[in-house]
């Protein structure tokens, strides 16, 4: 079966579709990262009655059917409705049509958190009220978590395809665009949508709030005082390709996927572990061909937990003798759970191709501790050739991407 | 790791071993007895700890986390955390230490429905009835990541390589197979233990109950899980393990009418057949999903099988739709049945996809 393959060939990302609190679509997304905009607000998808503060980055202008032409928006749960929307904008924003995605081969993997537990968790609440006889038909059936990728091959009317959810939790959208990234490395595919989605819920927000790591206010990451977390929501997928693929039809590259590297901790359920995210990241320079004095910045997950920058930072100084720029997007749009490196890789993307560094907002004082320039509150001018994209999950899965500037020789 | 000679990473890929924890028992032995013998595993349910919408289920038989891996660490392991660190667990007793001897250098690769929807749910009731919405306990919050039955079966056990969760419905375990397949290709590990797990809970009786779409019986459930070794075929007879299957090829397609299930199915099998390198006459065995679309998969075979008259196993008429351990259930028993030739595992979703795997069974 391999007979006819040219492997490995290169990879690039053409296409990119985000659905984010600070902007749907590329344009908006963009001039939000270079403007350090926050999506962040108080809650209002449920009752926060109890709660001391509940502050998140939800999407408010959202409205599916402005997205979807061929899904019925109420067959899908919220998280499906962002990654099939944002599947949509990519393929668009690819330049590609529906009749020449739907003739080439495709993957679809979809990283997620929480998959519909929005809707699990309006489930409970009928159950709670009227008994578990009640609950809604459609609404059970949207609930599974492989609705995140089905819905989007359903949403474009692709037939040649293999979709799949990958529900590894917070680095779940690396995962999936690593798979997409194999897939068509290895000539297995011809086009690969891949990213992740997740929507604020009741159950995610209680259990962060109840391990005391959501911040009352704003998330701060790296920030000498920092509080913690802010739930947020939101999709972003990718349009990957071959690199002859792209230039024979033309494309516009954003950048090239130059690899990445998975492995867990398998220590501890929550915490992680700075020695392990540091095996990660080499993993991951050792498959992409990079040295780390090539990284120009680092996207880090950055969540504004007191442990996470700690020892997220401690790993990437254990890598790097004098660490890059090392900024997180999470100030800006709270913590997107398995859309949030998605998101993250697609802000690498613009970055690179714009050639810019998006900021660290809500920024006053740089913990010591972390010791990284993490490019406070505004964005900075850079030319950029190797950029890096770090994703950790509970169970201690890590995920890093490398992304690098297309140039026709390397 | 360190490896200065690169390895072919294209050459053939063999199960090696596998185990199961099933409605016949633990282990792959029980399992495999259960599904030759064609024993009915389902069982009358007490109402009192399951009441629900089903008379019926099949359930591992007397499984509780602590029965399975003893009190410590257990306290807060939901069952379908202890289903995956057991099935785990098995494989590994079942090898020896050598298949762990480099942890980081092993993938563990777990499929799932949507984590426990009974542990989310559970968690999510007690924030809208306690006293106050952040009366929930903090140990059970890991539960309610859909992660966390493969994390912990690696935090279990100390596997140190990629840690991926797969969903997809009934082909769940088909995509799990395809994913370890290209974990592997790609150079991410040496090999990949994979398979999927659920549990039968009141929770999920309820939502399969609501979500069904056939107007007919719904078919009872059942819960398990099924783990298989993933390696090339040259390290197997290395560390003196027998190959069981090689796998010849994953595929999938997808549908968007009901009415066209049928001919997704067919264009599927053809495709993989092609992939395989193996003609239709040559399909020995085949284990279908079942199921709702029952009607259009076993059409759709027929059609990609062109006149040829295989055997068929179908499991989930045995001890109940297990829904994402599902498709792992199928492929532990063409391995069951073994004897040699080829043989197909299909399976359609109900979100309109299809995807089938071709293995050629050792003789």
């Amino acid at each position: 079966m391999h007979e006819e393959r040219q492997s490995p060939r290169r990879v690039v990302i053409t296409g990119l579709g985000v659905v984010t609190s600070i902007g749907i679509g590329v344009t908006e997304f963009l001039a939000g990262l270079r403007a350090g905009r926050s999506g962040v607000k108080p809650i209002t998808s449920f009752d926060t009655t109890g709660f001391a503060h509940s502050n998140g980055a939800e999407i408010d202008e959202f409205d599916p059917a402005d997205w979807l032409e061929r899904a019925e928006p109420e067959e899908l749960g919220r998280a499906s409705q962002f990654s099939a929307a944002a599947a949509r904008m990519a393929v668009a924003d690819a330049g590609m049509s529906l009749d020449e995605v739907r003739a080439r081969r495709a993957l679809v993997s979809v990283g997620t958190t929480d998959a519909e537990s929005r809707d699990l968790d309006n489930l409970i609440g009928v159950q709670v009220e009227q008994g578990p006889e009640r609950l809604d038909p459609v609404v059970a059936r949207r609930s599974t978590a492989g609705r995140l990728s089905s819905s989007i091959v359903r949403e474009l009317g692709l037939t040649d395809v293999e979709a799949v959810t990958i529900p590894t939790a917070c680095a779940a959208g690396n995962y999936a665009i690593g798979y997409g990234f194999d897939a068509i490395r290895d000539g297995d595919v011809d086009v690969s949508l891949c990213g992740g989605a997740d929507a604020v819920c009741r159950k995610t927000f209680t259990g962060f709030y109840r391990l005391g790591t959501i911040a009352p206010e704003v998330c701060q990451p790296f920030e000498r005082d920092r509080k913690g977390i802010l739930t947020g929501e939101g999709a972003g997928i990718l349009v990957m390709e071959s690199l002859d693929s792209a230039l024979a039809r033309g494309a516009r590259i954003y950048a090239e996927v130059l690899g990445y590297g998975l492995n867990c901790d398998a220590n501890h359920p929550v915490a992680p572990d700075r020695d392990s995210l540091a095996r990660c990241i080499e993993l991951a320079h050792r498959n992409a061909g990079v040295k780390p004095e090539d990284v120009d910045f680092i996207s880090a997950h950055g969540t504004g937990t007191k442990a996470n920058d700690v020892t997220e930072s401690g790993a990437i100084r254990q890598v790097f003798d004098t660490p890059p720029p090392t900024i997180s997007i999470k100030g800006m749009l709270g913590h997107t759970m398995g859309a949030a490196s998605a998101l993250a890789s697609a802000a690498c993307a613009l970055a690179i191709k714009e050639g810019f560094i998006p900021p660290t907002i809500n920024h006053v004082e740089t913990d010591p501790e972390c010791g990284v320039d993490c490019v406070p509150n505004v964005a900075r001018e850079a030319q950029l050739e190797v950029v890096q994209n770090n994703a950790l999950a509970f169970a201690g899965n890590n995920a890093v991407l490398i992304l690098g500037r297309y140039r026709d020789a390397v | 790791m360190t490896a200065t000679t690169p390895v072919d990473r294209t050459g053939r890929l063999v199960f090696s071993a596998w185990s199961a924890v099933s409605p016949y028992g633990i282990g792959g032995d029980a399992f495999a007895a259960g599904v030759v013998a064609g024993r009915d595993a389902t069982t009358e349910l007490d109402q009192e700890t399951y009441p629900g919408p089903y008379p019926r289920a099949g359930l591992v038989p007397e499984f509780t986390a602590a029965g399975a891996l003893g009190r410590k660490g257990t306290r807060t392991m939901d069952r379908v955390t202890a289903i995956a660190v057991s099935a785990v667990g098995q494989l590994i007793d079942d090898c020896g230490p050598e298949l762990l001897a480099e942890p980081d250098r092993v993938g563990l690769v777990l499929g799932t429905g949507s984590g426990s929807v009974q542990s989310i749910m559970d968690f999510t009731k007690d924030s809208l009835t306690g006293a106050k919405p952040y009366h929930v306990d903090p140990a059970l919050f890991p539960n309610t990541v859909m992660n966390r039955a493969a994390g912990q079966s690696a935090i279990w056990h100390g596997i140190k390589g990629p840690n991926t969760t797969i969903a997809g419905g009934a082909l769940t375990g088909l995509l799990a197979l395809s994913y370890a397949m290209r974990l592997y290709r790609g150079g991410h590990c040496d090999r990949a233990l994979l398979g999927a797990a659920e549990e039968y809970s009141v929770q999920r009786a309820w939502l399969e109950w609501h979500g069904r779409t056939g107007d007919g019986v719904a078919p009872s459930l059942g819960e398990g899980g099924a783990v298989f070794l993933l390696e090339p075929k040259s390290d197997a007879e290395t560390a003196g393990r027998t190959a069981l299957a090689a796998v010849l090829a994953t595929r999938f397609r997808a549908f968007g009418e009901t009415v066209d299930a049928r001919k997704a199915v067919g264009d599927c099998v053809r495709a993989a057949l092609a992939q395989a390198g193996v003609s239709a006459a040559d399909v020995r065995l085949v284990a279908p999903a079942g199921g709702e679309f029952e009607t259009a998969e076993d059409a759709g075979v027929a059609d990609a099988l062109d006149g040829g008259t295989p055997e068929f196993v179908r499991c989930g008429q045995l001890f109940g739709d297990t829904s994402a351990a599902g498709a792992s259930f199928q492929l532990a028993a063409v391995l069951a049945k073994g004897g040699g030739g080829i043989a197909l595992v299909t399976g359609v979703d109900r979100d309109g996809t299809v995807g089938c795997a071709v293995l050629e069974l050792a003789g």
